[in-house]
């Protein structure tokens, strides 16, 4: 009886704690590949799923440089993460991400999730879809997922820019007030296995 | 002093009533008008994209073209042969269907014409449509509705010389508007719901849409595109207002009305005479309040039912604000008096009446789809073809609806004329072309429809509720326009066989059949005429149907059971032995005499086929047992006695099983 009332006790710290996230390595269009674990001094991620071809996600670029800029140097480092099917929309093969990242001059990595696992494991279901990890006992635990600010279109009429204000949260050592909006942007879609 | 004050009074009255009027028309939005495109050659690309609806977030919607949403209003003659290139560059499958167009099925744009992302699809054919509004949309099975809910489709405005000929509003944005209607609902993050019933009304897919038109004759050329709200349409003025045309062409004559319900689907063109009525306003309204509740939508917002709630439900609410202006040069300021002469199809002439039912599904409902409506208490399938009409031909197609709600039925490639609502005739607005008709609970409907050409036997035409829900949840069936050297099987003779018994087919189109099989097994086959096939049925079959097959189709005969052998009773009574009616003395029991009955086939009368050495009982009766293989085969009879003339049939007869040939009664 003791036991099961400690096995619950965990269950609810678990699930109180948050989605998880498993360390995944994956190619950039650097020629190298990534791993969460390879900056031994992240505090935590900003994780961004796009793509090069949803219309949504081109308005982007410029405020995703703008954020790592800004919240690398503070231990919180971006990366963007292609994870749309390529069979159907060859417009976000490799190679065009490549040129993508050269083109916009991306001071972040653009890694490529030919499989859709790491989407998969993210719940990502748009592009752009936004997620702020944080490292806690050893583990990337999610505090943040969805949209990346409140205007795609007119940056200036942004209210609420929801992954700085999650990560200045966290960095100030609080709770992160919008834990959660909806993505906005093209639709994901996985393949059937 | 006096002239002063009365002078700075003036100027404050008038700076308070552009005030009050820019305040007043502050919340309006000027009415987007689709751009039109022209000619022969028509380039459409489907895409996702984004606009602004509401403040703040952008709304991702799908869009043709450089559009912020929907498509190009595309300008077609009749007559002329188009031809279309469609490229998806959206990331999900879609198709495009041709509402209301007749042409080939293969260029139809229904499920079955799908487009890949990057992939371009090239469908051309002839206008052979009358004059009218038509349009394009998805059709992706079970995607209809969030694809449609994008903001994805177009307009199609074909002109034909008998309406170019008539003095009507042809300036398009001037004095001939086009108006899509739909309501949606929005999220949060100001993102497009899939729901039934939206809560936001949207015209030409702007909010709070006004628009200026000419004080002059106006056509409001108006198109429903909502999941499953109908609108009671009328003016905020109670104005009447002339139908002059339906989903598929001008009517005889213009219909004057003051209400029009239209369905999602449907399209309807008035005229509005707004001669003389410079400087004034009015409202295109729904009047959607107090409708009946077998229309949809008309739940409030605090329906007991959440599924169903939504803001527009039970009320009446502005579609859009129109300002009168000027005149435009050369107005039109009367509504003709007639328009054409429809030649509809003849309902004397129909060689097949359909039978179609709505219901709800209940138990049977697809996974995922729980509550569906099913026509004909089936659901949809893509492999499956329901109906086949012939090329050239007529029929009457009669909808009932069981179901709780008015359902709006449509069918592709076909318009029709509707016989009778509910057994009278049509209202006389929808007594036009029409694709869409409204089955209300209750109700039937019948419609007369023609198939003059495309015939296919592969590629089928859709039939569905237009309510997109409805549709992708399988309330839709299949049909293929036949061409006419397509066999039929009428009947078949026996319907009980057995290995080497002969079945008689009897059907059309016979004389090229190819191939004959019994529930599958091929079989050895005559043709006797183009009307007549005779199969012997092979070894090994089991239970089944029988299909004949030609280069143009395939016919389908009713079901056949499988016997070991034939139970035929001969029955006859000797003279010798005699007693009375059905009665002879007995031998042995109720036996009479030991008898022999010889078969001789019809080609063969000198060597008997089968001789039966047997008893007759005292009422006449003999029983022999045969070979399954004389099933469906001539014989004459023989009965031979030891004290009695050799008797033959009169003729020979075709065995089955059961037979009971008596030759006592002549």
């Amino acid at each position: 009886m003791r036991n099961y009332f400690l096995l619950l006790i965990l269950a609810i710290a678990i699930s109180a704690k948050g989605q998880t996230i498993n360390d995944f390595q994956l190619l950039s269009t650097s020629g190298k590949n990534f791993k969460l674990s390879d900056n031994a001094n992240a505090k935590g991620y900003i994780v961004v799923f796009t793509s090069n071809n949803c219309p949504f996600a081109k308005l982007y670029p410029e405020r995703l440089k703008a954020l790592n800029k800004k919240y690398e140097p503070l231990g919180i480092p971006l990366v963007c993460i292609r994870s749309t099917d390529t069979t159907v929309m060859d417009e976000d093969v490799y190679e065009k991400m490549i040129e993508l990242t050269k083109r916009e001059q991306f001071n972040f990595p653009y890694l490529v999730d030919g499989d859709q696992e790491v989407a998969a494991q993210f719940h990502a279901d748009k592009t752009p879809h936004a997620f702020v990890i944080w490292k806690e006992n050893e583990q990337w635990v999610v505090k943040y997922s969805g949209a990346i600010d409140d205007n795609g279109a007119e940056e200036k009429k942004v209210k609420h820019r929801y992954v700085a204000e999650a990560v200045d949260a966290l960095l100030g050592g609080k709770e992160v007030a919008i834990k959660k909006t909806a993505s906005v942007g093209c639709a994901i879609h996985y393949r059937k296995k | 002093m006096n002239f002063y004050r009365f002078f700075i009074k003036k100027i404050f009255l008038l700076v308070l009533m552009c005030s009050l009027h820019s305040a007043a028309n502050a919340q309006y939005n000027t009415l987007w008008i689709p751009d039109t495109l022209s000619g022969t050659t028509f380039n459409l690309t489907v895409r996702d994209t984004f606009r602004q609806v509401l403040p703040g977030q952008q709304t991702i919607v799908g869009a043709f073209n450089h559009f912020p949403t929907w498509g190009p209003t595309l300008f077609w003659n009749k007559g002329d042969s188009v031809n279309m290139f469609v490229t998806n560059s959206m990331l999900d499958t879609t198709t495009v269907h041709w509402h209301g167009i007749h042409l080939p099925a293969i260029m139809d744009g229904g499920p079955h014409q799908t487009i890949a992302p990057n992939q371009t699809w090239n469908p051309k054919f002839r206008v052979k449509n009358n004059a009218a509004m038509y349009w394009y949309h998805p059709h992706l099975h079970m995607m209809t509705q969030a694809q449609l809910g994008l903001g994805i489709g177009g307009l199609i405005i074909v002109r034909d010389p008998i309406e170019a000929a008539l003095a009507l509003p042809r300036k398009y944005g001037v004095d001939d508007i086009p108006l899509v209607l739909t309501d949606s609902r929005f999220d949060n993050s100001n993102q497009i719901v899939l729901s039934l019933y939206g809560d936001t009304m949207m015209c030409n897919f702007t909010l709070n849409a006004q628009y200026t038109i000419p004080a002059q004759v106006v056509r409001l050329r108006i198109l429903n595109t909502a999941s499953e709200r109908f609108y009671n349409l009328g003016f905020s003025d109670n104005r009447s207002f002339s139908v002059i045309g339906s989903d598929g062409g001008l009517l005889n004559a213009p219909v004057s009305l003051t209400r029009k319900l239209l369905a999602p689907g449907e399209r309807v063109e008035i005229l509005v005479n707004c001669t003389g009525q410079n400087g004034t306003s009015f409202d295109l309204m729904a009047y959607n309040s107090g409708m009946a509740t077998d229309y949809p939508g008309w739940q409030p917002t605090n329906y007991s039912d959440v599924r169903f709630r939504n803001d527009l439900g039970g009320r009446n609410f502005n579609i859009l604000h129109l300002n009168v202006g000027p005149q435009t040069a050369n107005p039109k300021t009367t509504i003709p008096t007639t328009l054409t002469t429809n030649v509809f199809p003849d309902s004397t002439a129909s060689i097949a009446t359909r039978a179609i039912s709505m219901a709800l599904g209940g138990s049977a409902c697809p996974p995922g789809y729980p509550d569906c409506y099913q026509l004909n208490a089936t659901n949809f399938d893509m492999n499956r073809i329901d109906y086949r009409p012939l090329i050239n031909s007529t029929e009457i197609w009669e909808i009932t609806n069981n179901s709780t709600l008015a359902h709006p039925f449509h069918i592709h490639d076909a318009q029709f004329k509707i016989i009778s609502v509910n057994g009278v005739n049509a209202p006389a607005a929808d007594r036009g072309w029409k694709d869409v008709v409204v089955v209300r609970r209750n109700y039937k409907v019948r419609f007369v429809v023609s198939f003059p050409d495309y015939a296919d036997s592969l590629h089928p035409f859709m039939y569905h509720c237009h309510m997109a829900p409805h549709e992708d949840a399988g309330m839709m069936g299949q049909f293929t326009v036949m061409p006419e050297c397509v066999p039929t099987i009428t009947t078949l003779t026996p319907t009980t066989l057995g290995v080497g018994a002969l079945a008689t087919l009897k059907g059309t189109h016979l004389n090229n059949i190819t191939s004959v099989k019994f529930n599958a097994l091929s079989s050895s086959f005559n043709i006797t005429s183009d009307t007549t096939i005779k199969a012997t049925v092979p070894t090994g079959v089991t239970a089944g149907v029988i299909t004949a097959q030609n280069n143009c189709g395939t016919a389908t005969s009713q079901a056949y059971t499988i016997v070991d052998s034939a139970n035929v009773t001969v029955k006859f009574l000797l003279q010798g032995l005699y007693v009375a009616p059905d009665s002879m003395r007995n031998a042995m029991g109720i036996y009479a005499d030991s008898v022999q009955i010889r078969l001789y086939a019809k080609s063969d009368v000198t060597t008997p086929a089968k001789i039966i050495n047997t008893v007759v009982r005292t009422n006449g009766q003999t029983f022999c047992k045969l070979p399954a293989s004389f099933i469906g085969r001539q014989y004459y009879i023989c009965i031979r006695h030891r004290n009695s003339i050799e008797t033959w049939s009169k003729t020979a007869v075709t065995l089955r099983n059961g037979l009971t040939y008596d030759f006592s009664r002549p």
